[in-house]
């Protein structure tokens, strides 16, 4: 009775693998699963069965039928992953995409290389420490000039060509468009006591049109004034600057120079970046015109007129200032090779600056 | 200033290349743009004398010349109009190489022998056109090799001089500058005074001796009227970039070059008595050697004969009183004229010349003598005569020595930012002053009389640095008091409007803040500021507003092809302000095309309109955290669309009412002149507009809220700001959020009517929103609306 009853229990384990073994919908595998487990399943028959066995046998039997009960269950769950397993794969294979579309929507668009280079400059000296002060454009004489010890008639402003408002009757003295942003210096030193140390990025102007000028361009001024400044810390701070600006540890050369509101004044030429090896050794080319230095900026301790002019004791107080051309920086960084460029505006052109 | 290499070695003797010599100067602050070679040494290439010429038998325009060479006598064919008996000319020889790369060779002319060629200046490199054979001086050498006679090795030196350097105008100038910064052996002329043998002399009348503190005249007479001018003082000319003129003419322009002084020289038959020197009066009229006619103001120098103006002073002579073929008696001129007499005065009549040049930035009052002595010395030597004695008028006082300035080592050494040794300085004062006292660090240095540049310790600080070489200060980094202090939050810093822009696929342009007036009237009926010397037509007014510039920037690449523009500018518009001037700082764009470019998967992209501008503008000013919202009323603007513009203003917290700017579609007839169609622009003042507020924490809700839309149909005309503005005051605090998320017109919906769909957040701060109370506050809106807004409900 009870060899019958186990090779029952084998013949239904036997069954009940090859059935889930064949199965391929998860449907069949539910339909199996009330055939063999439900209430009215083949193994809950066999185990109505037990009251047949004599009682010693009967708990033995309950394990076995248990037993066989969990095997199935545990095939039933095993093949139910399996199904599940291989319709996901499915399911993803047909959502598949062409990832390689190009995305959808708008783009972005971009500041333009002026603004972009200015930022820069800026970011630069504010780490160092220096603020941001602005002017006005529309100057007056005193401000752009005098303040800057440039008396008229001064052969110097035959360097500077000004712009005049054409001012009416009863308008306030004479007006410019401020030829440089020097004038925020003496602006400024009007108004604040040392320390001072800023930068005034803005707009200037000056009337010649070529290929190598515009009539309005962008210049940084900067202006440092304490006790005790001097000109190694003005070749310190420029040099900083350059080498963080170009990112590269270039060469810096100071030549002296004129400009009526510093002395001593300097030029500042930066070897040049498009000709340096890699032994850092410039090799002479077209943009530094074969000799190996690239002029970029003006600069030069305050002389001391232009702190009588502004009430500021040259005698504890010294200082530097310099000047810078955006444009120039932006063509040597970016490697634009004509001016004119940064004011047609052409999409063409701004599209390469982001 | 073009300076010849062999001339300055005449005055100053160096171990230094001509290329080291450029280098020497750059460095000091005389910037050398170029060095450049005349010509290399050439073989075969001598002095000549024509012994003969006789016209080639085949040829009309041909010579056939015999030309001594020292060495021997050779046959030599030549086509020059200036070929003669007598003449001294450089011959090339077989084998000579020229500048020009011709190689001389034996030849037959027309079927005579022809043994080498006789040269032009232009073959030797010297000019750009020549007309006939270069004439050499008939005390010329025969057989002498021609570069070396005509120094040909030479190079010219061009060097950009700041206008504080007026004392470096002249060889004699740059050859002092040499010794003081290469401690060079200096070799100065040695100028003799010329006795006068004749008596004559003219009366010089001295009115001004403020302006002009130094004037001497000297009479010559009898100067020959087939005199040359030497090829020697020709060429130092020639390669100081002057034009050799005529002996008395190139005597003073030399004199000039080599030590600085501007002259003048008159033809003495055609003065009227005597020379004064006086202001000019308004309305004088004088003619001038370039034949122009210049009508005087009141304010400047001349130099006048007992009628009329013969000169105005240190910038050009008269062309009634000048020099001409016939001249037989002059009178030389070397005067001292200030340089605030001389500034501004080329400007005014447009008359730049060598002479007012140097005399604006300064000339050596010291001078005037020497160069009358050096120029008579020339003239009796080139163009024979007699002189007569120096007359001379001057102010003594004005035209003394410069005071003495004082400098201190410990200023030296802080404001260089370097030690310095007491001994190294007195050595480099020493060189650049005659007259140095000084002791314990302290020095007292009488600059020299033609450095007008020295007049304050700071001159003589750079002075020291400038001979030490800049290279030799250190490199320090200065302890920077901190002033960068971050932005204040009650501010949006330009640069998050520009980056939210470009997120929003906007491009920045710069545009000029010059524009064509008639452009301007396009768009603003203010009176614009305007300039006094516009560089054209078309910059000749101050823009009151960006989006002229915009416009185009926007033209011009609408014109290229693009079809999809949108830009936007950061900058100042200008505008008067009674009698002052003002500027604000504007934020403004132009914007044209799709939404979005054409691309897969967007049904076809619409062109963009008011809202989706408006949405920009909107994300922009969000930035600043204002609770009350922006807002839009309608506008009026030359420029603008009357149905599609609107006025931006914003009620600040302390109750004011700020205008933020506009935003619009271009009117059609400006789209017009555009030749576009459907442009939308904005203007925002970012003076008032980038105010920001803080944010302020309101506590978050715990409990649920209840959506609930609604829709309705209302007047087409109805402004829906109102209507939902209205819903927030009526509802107040529980009503979280409203918003319009749909609107209807067409089918189903009146002609004059649109359906309006609306989306209502219902929210307790303290407790749960019931239904009950959810459906009774959207029955008070609903009330609201048809009541106050004429709505009807819609099924």
């Amino acid at each position: 009775m009870t060899d019958s009853l186990d090779s029952n229990l084998k013949n239904i384990l036997e069954q009940a693998r090859s059935a889930i073994a064949v199965s391929e919908k998860p449907a069949q595998l539910e339909e199996l699963r009330v055939n063999y487990l439900g209430k009215k399943g083949e193994l809950t028959n066999q185990l109505k069965q037990i009251g047949s066995l004599p009682h010693e046998e009967r708990p033995k039997f309950g394990d076995k039928v248990n037993a066989v009960k969990q095997e199935v269950a545990q095939l039933l769950n095993h093949k139910k992953a399996e199904l599940d397993a291989i319709a996901l794969a499915a399911a993803l294979a047909a959502e598949k995409i062409d990832i390689t579309l190009p995305g959808r929507g708008i783009g972005s668009g971009g500041i333009h290389p002026v603004t972009r280079t200015m930022q820069r400059i800026e970011d630069i000296f504010v780490a160092m420490g220096f603020g941001i002060a602005t002017g006005p454009e529309i100057e007056d004489d005193f401000h752009n000039f005098e303040a800057l010890n440039i008396p008229p008639e001064h052969p110097a402003r035959a360097m500077h060509d000004t712009f005049y408002i054409d001012t009416a009757e009863g308008d306030e003295g004479t007006h410019l468009l401020r030829t440089h942003t020097s004038p925020v210096q003496a602006r400024y030193m009007l108004s604040e006591t040392p320390p001072i140390n800023i930068i005034a990025p803005g707009r200037v102007y000056r009337c010649d049109s070529d290929v190598t000028h515009t009539p309005m361009f962008h210049q940084v001024e900067g202006l440092m004034v304490d006790e005790g400044i001097s000109f190694a810390d003005l070749k310190g701070v420029l040099t900083h600057f350059l080498r963080q600006f170009f990112e590269t540890d270039l060469n810096i050369r100071l030549r002296p120079s004129y400009f009526p509101f510093t002395e001593p004044s300097a030029e500042v030429d930066i070897s040049c970046v498009f000709c340096v090896d890699q032994q850092g050794k410039t090799q002479g080319c077209r943009i530094c015109k074969q000799t190996g230095w690239i002029e970029v900026l003006g600069s030069g301790m305050i002389h001391p007129e232009v702190f009588k002019h502004v009430g500021i004791d040259s005698e504890k107080y010294t200082g530097f200032a310099f000047g810078l051309g955006v444009e120039r920086l932006t063509m040597l960084r970016y490697g634009v090779t004509d001016l004119r460029l940064f004011f047609d505006n052409d999409l063409t052109f701004l599209e390469q600056f982001k | 200033m073009i300076i010849s290499e062999q001339w300055l070695r005449d005055w100053v003797r160096v171990e230094l290349s001509a290329q080291e010599i450029a280098d020497c100067l750059t460095n000091a602050g005389l910037e050398v743009d170029g060095v450049e070679s005349i010509a290399g040494p050439i073989e075969n290439l001598v002095v000549g004398k024509v012994l003969t010429v006789e016209k080639h038998p085949d040829a009309d325009r041909l010579n056939c010349t015999t030309v001594d060479i020292g060495s021997e006598v050779l046959n030599i064919v030549c086509g020059a109009a200036n070929v003669r008996q007598d003449l001294m000319v450089a011959v090339a020889t077989v084998g000579a190489k020229l500048p020009n790369g011709l190689k001389i060779k034996k030849a037959k002319v027309r079927g005579v022998e022809s043994i080498g060629m006789l040269c032009s200046a232009s073959e030797l490199g010297l000019e750009e056109n020549s007309a006939g054979l270069i004439e050499l001086d008939a005390d010329a050498e025969i057989g002498q090799r021609v570069d070396e006679y005509l120094q040909l090795d030479d190079k010219l030196i061009d060097i950009d001089l700041t206008p504080n350097r007026g004392d470096c105008l002249s060889v004699q100038g740059i050859a002092r500058e040499m010794k003081v910064l290469a401690d060079g052996s200096y070799h100065p002329l040695d100028i003799e005074a010329v006795a006068a043998t004749i008596d004559d002399a003219i009366d010089v009348e001295l009115q001004d001796s403020v302006n002009c503190p130094r004037y001497i005249g000297r009479v010559i007479k009898n100067i020959s009227q087939e005199a040359v001018t030497p090829l020697w003082m020709q060429e130092r000319l020639r390669r100081s970039a002057v034009r050799p003129i005529s002996p008395i003419v190139d005597i003073t322009n030399y004199v000039m070059i080599e030590l600085g002084q501007p002259m003048h020289a008159f033809d003495l038959a055609k003065l009227n008595d005597k020379i004064v020197v006086r202001q000019s009066k308004a309305g004088e009229k004088i003619k001038l050697l370039d034949e122009s006619e210049a009508t005087l103001d009141a304010q400047t120098l001349i130099i006048a004969d007992a009628q009329a103006p013969i000169a105005i002073a240190g910038v050009m002579g008269g062309l009634d009183s000048a020099i001409d073929d016939n001249t037989v008696d002059i009178v030389l001129e070397a005067a001292h004229f200030t340089r605030k007499s001389a500034s501004g005065k080329a400007r005014r009549y447009g008359l730049h010349t060598e002479s007012s040049f140097r005399f604006e930035r300064g000339v050596d009052p010291q001078l005037p003598p020497q160069a009358i002595e050096r120029a008579t010395e020339l003239v009796l030597e080139i163009c024979g005569g007699q002189a007569g004695p120096i007359v001379e008028q001057k102010q003594e006082s004005a035209i003394q020595g410069k005071p003495a300035v004082e400098i201190r080592l410990d200023r030296l050494v802080s404001l260089l930012g370097m030690p310095l040794d007491e001994a190294e300085v007195d050595d480099i004062l020493s060189r650049i002053a005659d007259s140095v006292t000084g002791e314990n660090g302290v020095w007292s240095v009488t600059p020299p009389s033609y450095r007008f540049d020295i007049e304050c310790e700071a001159d003589l600080v750079e002075e020291v640095a400038r001979v030490k070489g800049y290279d030799n200060i250190p490199t320090k980094m200065p302890r920077i008091a901190p002033r960068s202090m971050a932005a204040s939050e009650a501010r949006i810093g330009e640069r998050q409007v520009r980056q939210s822009l470009v997120a929003r696929d906007y491009r920045e342009a710069i545009t000029y803040s010059f524009i064509d007036p008639a452009v301007h009237a396009i768009f603003s009926t203010e009176e614009p500021v305007k300039l006094a010397n516009p560089l054209a037509d078309n910059m000749a007014v101050m823009r009151t507003s960006l989006i002229p510039g915009l416009m185009g920037a926007l033209q011009f690449n609408a014109n290229r092809q693009h079809d999809r523009i949108r830009f936007y500018e950061v900058g100042a518009s200008y505008h008067k302000d009674g009698k002052a001037f003002r500027e604000e700082q504007k934020l403004s764009g132009v914007v044209l095309g799709q939404v979005a470019a054409t691309q897969w998967g967007l049904s076809k992209p619409q062109n963009i309109d008011f809202y989706d501008v408006k949405s920009d503008l909107e994300a922009v000013l969000a930035l600043t955290g204002h609770k009350n919202p922006i807002i839009f009323n309608e506008f009026e603007h030359i420029a603008l669309h009357p149905g599609q513009s609107s006025l931006l203003t914003r009620n600040e917290l302390n109750g004011d009412k700020t205008v933020l700017g506009w935003l619009g579609r271009l009117h059609p007839t400006v789209e017009k002149h555009y030749g576009v169609h459907n442009v939308v622009a904005f203007e925002i003042n970012l003076g008032v507009a980038l105010n920001a507020q803080l944010p302020s924490f309101q506590s978050v809700s715990r409990f649920p809220s209840i959506k609930r839309d609604l829709s309705v149909l209302v007047d087409q005309d109805l402004p829906i700001a109102g209507l939902l503005e209205s819903l927030r005051n009526e509802l107040g605090a529980v009503l979280v959020k409203v918003e319009l998320f749909d609107l209807y017109r067409g089918q189903g919906v009146a002609d004059d009517a649109k359906s309006i769909s609306l989306s209502l957040v219902l929210q307790h701060q303290d407790k749960t929103m019931t239904d009950e109370e959810a459906e009774g506050l959207m029955a008070e809106a609903r009330s609201l609306l048809e009541t106050k807004w004429g709505a009807t409900l819609r099924s």
